[in-house]
């Protein structure tokens, strides 16, 4: 689904709830307890429809969103030869995003 | 929110900023000298794991791995380097590593590394406490 369809709805829960968990966890080093953080819960509980949102703000900031994505798709592109390269996994989720058509090219 | 917000026992005059903010590397890489990956259970780990790996113990297996064992306290000991180990609960937070002068090191996350006096300076925070010392022996050829 390309971005430019999703509801305004969905998109300001998302941004608030990004706000809010990324605010709360930039400190922290241990994605276990990132991700656990309500906010990122949320999101990964809006399910598919969220995940060209945070495909679309892994394009413009690299971030711990790879839990979220495995968690809502099922799939993990990143191969173990980068796994733990931030850049390169979220290069790697791009890929995935765009041969799915949830990403412009 | 600045560091004085995330860690209330920072204050001005027990900790200096030493990097600039970068995602590439957290805590843990940095207190093992990496600095180009994100080290995560099951994800790029020293040792064979999963990403429910997430406890204190599961982060004292990965540093015993690299040579380090458990240790009673964090005094500066003259050819050992010390490592503080954080944790909240039963999952690790942090860890931060000892300098040669006997103050530390430490990566905040995805923000700045800074000096620390104390391992106490970033207790009471999201960090826990200080749940676990490890101390290994200094080579003559490691860079500090």
């Amino acid at each position: 689904m390309p971005s430019t369809s999703i509801s305004q709805s969905l998109h300001e829960r998302f941004q608030k709830l990004k706000d809010n968990w990324k605010a709360r966890t930039r400190h922290l080093s241990n994605v276990g307890q990132i991700s656990l953080v309500f906010s990122y819960q949320s999101i990964i509980g809006m399910g598919p429809e969220v995940v060209p949102l945070i495909l679309a703000e892994l394009e413009s900031e690299p971030d711990h969103w790879f839990w979220a994505l495995e968690a809502i798709t099922g799939e993990n592109p990143v191969s173990d030869d980068i796994a733990g390269d931030m850049e390169a996994s979220a290069k790697a989720w791009l890929q995935w995003g765009r041969r799915k058509g949830l990403l412009a090219k | 929110m600045n560091l004085f917000d995330l860690f209330p026992n920072l204050t001005v005059g027990n900790h200096e900023i030493t990097s600039e903010r970068t995602i590439k590397y957290n805590c843990i890489a940095w207190a093992a000298r990496s600095t180009d990956r994100w080290w995560q259970p099951g994800v790029h780990w020293p040792i064979r794991s999963s990403q429910e790996d997430l406890g204190v113990g599961d982060l004292v297996l990965a540093f015993k791995s690299l040579g380090y064992d458990e240790s009673p306290e964090g005094r500066f000991e003259v050819g050992f380097e010390k490592l503080a180990i954080y944790g909240s609960g039963l999952m690790y937070t942090h860890v931060a590593r000892q300098l040669p002068d006997g103050r530390w090191t430490s990566k905040l996350g995805q923000l700045e590394d800074i000096t620390h006096s104390t391992p106490e300076a970033l207790e009471h925070s999201d960090y826990g406490e200080v749940v676990q010392f490890m101390k290994r022996p200094v080579h003559p050829d490691q860079d500090r």
